[in-house]
């Protein structure tokens, strides 16, 4: 077991750093960013920028060292000034690892037109410079640096922090009612199986599974906001954390902006459209688990003995069905986080899948790539997770 | 052999007599039509589709023709100048609606399908290969393949065609991918580019399933005794790959495809709703949706016009699916 656990948590280092690399190489052939942001500021002539300014910019955003040392700070910190050990330099202070101030080369073609060119270095970032920075404790170790665009100089993890309770309130009160919904019918329909109940709720789950969120999002601000407020009945407030004023609705009264009644009602629809969009996979899950246990000669042995049908059910099969289980839970970790893009910008739900859109259409990457990061390494420690809780739970599988 | 009875059988007597033999798509096409959901499934598609592929020819009126003094206008309303019905409606920029759903089935649907194919592709030829081989060939694509998967599909997909889409004009394609997808999309060459980076991100990421299944679905065939007679034959390896592993690997693959295009076609209605996706003169029933949301609370219909095809054809390709699962294979039913 140990030398099983010290091998997965090896491999889960090695695909964290792969996919930290694969982040950083996106991120870096992404265009824009705060120079073109300058650069927009010059062509409109708002303000002269100089070359200092430049400087001064890549400097804070680090875009003028060499892209191997901006990886290895950005991902560990590393190196944050002269590298020493017991007072003695290892490499000279005075490498250069960077260029503040590319020299420029006018090329002038036959044809009368010009080009500038970028060659050699006009003043060089050296080792000794990078002590003065300040340093990012680099993302392995949760510091995700400044948000270029979205919050201007904010520190992203800041930003995170600020969305992620709404995202784990939202994902992990739909994930709850749908297994708490979802496996009773899943159960239910399996040791029913071809009765009408099991028609009708895979009828049911099937369209919930296959209707896409947008859709059922946006049918449900039409029905429940749009339509009903129309007719005059109650009706749900369509989207947001809390309403910027007070507002009436027909039979329960004035609802204070803000109160917990305001927040309940908003939070109602985008709730049971992901609880919706849920169950069908836990119930179907736990259906073919359950017929699939129910075939078992154990079973049929329970049943032979004379233990009632009800301790058959739960005591023999349902506990075996559960062991698969496990493997699904793991997968809800990385979702708790992440949250649910689609859903939560039909609501206007200011999680972290809202924030990953805000960020994207604003481009600002750094962020997209700390939540891409963040959501990665959920999902290995969620593979993980399963893995450890299978052995828990089915004590026939030894993990070596 | 001689004959017992004098009198010779007329010839029709003896062909009633045998067993009619019915190829195995002919069983399979027989089980499907008994599954109406999927058949009915199937002629809504068809509808839809064939809209999408005459659009150029039943469009009432050109794609893009704006007209600010007749927009949003409700369902069977008549232009305000010139008197034309518009059947659906028209949009936030008083352009037609039902002409624009059909170019946007186009889109979609085309998008969907190509994403499916491609994905089919690389993954039943590397799932192919990983089960077939074994071995170092197993073992790398096994390692990209629990590479690619544990990255969470919607924020990378969002992410790639964000950076693609918002730096369209900076990719250059090469003509043999621009031209026949400007042709099938019916769009405009510049068009076209965001169109192809879309299906191309969708296509990187999504072959991982089907190489599973695939890889799966050929360890278990390896092991057949037909294989191994075809060995014993003296077969090469790509001729046993093509003519004996492939086919018996193939049904499983046909579902997955039909499942397949309910996912490219959900992806890309998010991708293009949420605004990183195909942009808007190019219209896709995502970006539509898009614009229709935020007219919703004083034009509820809005919504429903890209949103009623969306949820059709979603359905639909479940339905197919699930009805070519229960006819090609009684025991996959869940």
């Amino acid at each position: 077991m140990t030398t099983y656990l010290v091998r997965r948590l090896i491999q889960m280092v090695i695909v964290t750093i792969l996919s930290a690399m694969l982040g950083y190489s996106l991120l870096y052939l992404a265009p824009g960013g705060p120079l073109l942001f300058l650069q927009q500021m010059q062509n409109t002539g708002q303000r002269r920028v100089t070359e200092e300014d430049i400087a001064r910019l890549k400097a804070r955003y680090e875009l003028d060292l060499y892209l191997p040392i901006r990886f290895t700070r950005w991902l560990a910190g590393f190196p944050a000034g002269p590298i020493q050990i017991g007072g003695v330099n290892l490499i000279p202070p005075d490498t250069v690892v960077g260029c503040a101030i590319p020299g420029q080369v006018r090329l002038r073609y036959p044809d009368g037109t010009v080009e500038i060119r970028e060659e050699g270095c006009v003043r060089d970032v050296t080792l000794a410079d990078l002590a003065e920075r300040r340093t990012s404790r680099g993302i392995l170790f949760g510091d995700f640096g400044l948000s270029q665009q979205i919050a201007r100089d904010r520190p992203i993890s800041d930003l995170l922090m600020s969305r992620l309770p709404y995202t784990i309130q939202l994902m992990g009160v739909s994930t709850l009612l749908a297994i708490l919904i979802g496996v009773p019918i899943g159960i239910y329909s399996a040791v029913r199986q071809y009765s009408r109940f099991d028609y009708a709720m895979t009828g049911i789950t099937f369209v919930g599974s296959s209707l896409p969120t947008l859709f059922m999002g946006v049918m449900a601000i039409l029905i429940f906001s749009v339509l009903a407020k129309d007719a005059g009945l109650p009706y749900l407030p369509s989207g947001g954390v809390r309403g910027i004023r007070d507002y009436t609705i027909p039979w329960i009264g004035t609802v204070q902006a803000g109160s917990t009644l305001d927040r309940t009602l908003r939070f109602i629809m985008p709730c049971a459209v992901l609880t919706f969009f849920n169950i069908a996979s836990w119930s179907r899950f736990i259906r073919s688990s359950m017929l699939e246990v129910l075939r078992q000669d154990y079973v049929r042995t329970a049943r032979a003995k004379g233990v009632r049908e009800r301790a058959v059910i739960t005591k023999h099969a349902l506990r075996n069905a559960l062991i698969p289980f496990v493997t699904l839970l793991a997968g809800v970790l990385p979702t708790l986080v992440a949250g649910a893009a689609v859903t939560e910008s039909v609501f206007n739900w200011p999680g972290m899948g809202r924030l990953l859109v805000d960020a994207l259409g604003n481009s600002d990457y750094t962020v997209a790539m700390a939540i891409l990061f963040i959501s990665t390494v959920l999902v290995l420690i969620g593979y993980l997770i399963s893995d450890i809780l299978y052995t828990v739970v089915d004590p026939r599988i030894r993990l070596t | 052999m001689a004959t017992t009875t004098s009198t010779p059988a007329a010839p029709g007597a003896i062909e009633r007599l045998q067993p009619r033999s019915e190829g195995q798509w002919a069983v399979v096409f027989r089980r499907f039509r008994r599954h109406r959901l999927a058949m009915a499934s199937l002629a809504i598609l068809i509808i839809i589709f064939g809209a999408s592929i005459l659009a150029p020819w039943i469009a009432p009126f050109p794609r893009d023709d704006i007209g600010l003094n007749r927009t949003r206008l409700p369902p069977m309303s008549a232009d305000p100048v010139t008197g034309q019905l518009h059947i659906l409606g028209t949009d936030h920029l008083g352009r037609d609606f039902f002409t624009r759903v059909i170019y946007a089935a186009r889109v979609s649907l085309m998008v969907a399908i190509s994403v499916t194919t491609l994905v089919a592709i690389i993954g039943s030829i590397l799932g192919l290969l990983s089960g077939f081989f074994g071995g170092w060939v197993d073992n790398t694509i096994s390692r990209i393949m629990e590479f690619v998967a544990t990255i969470p599909d919607l924020p990378i997909l969002l992410i790639l065609s964000a950076i693609m889409i918002q730096n369209a004009d900076l990719i250059v394609l090469p003509t043999w991918i621009i031209g026949p997808v400007a042709w099938i999309m019916a769009v405009p060459n510049r068009e076209a580019t965001q169109v192809a980076l879309l299906i191309l991100v969708l296509a990187s990421l999504g072959w991982v399933g089907v190489a599973r299944l695939m890889r799966g679905m050929v360890l278990q065939v390896r092991e057949m005794q037909y294989i191994e007679s075809a060995r014993a034959l003296g077969g090469s390896n790509a001729w046993i790959l093509i003519k004996h592993v492939f086919p018996n690997a193939f049904p499983p693959l046909i579902v997955a495809f039909t499942l397949g295009l309910n996912g490219a076609l959900v992806s890309e209605v998010a991708i293009s709703f949420l605004g990183f996706g195909v942009q808007d003169p190019t219209p896709t029933w995502g970006n539509m949706m898009g614009f229709a949301t935020s007219y919703m609370f004083n034009h509820p219909w809005m919504p429903l016009i890209p949103g009623l095809p969306i949820f059709l054809c979603s359905l639909a390709f479940n339905f197919i699916g699930d009805g070519l699962r229960d006819a090609l294979d009684p025991r996959l039913k869940l």
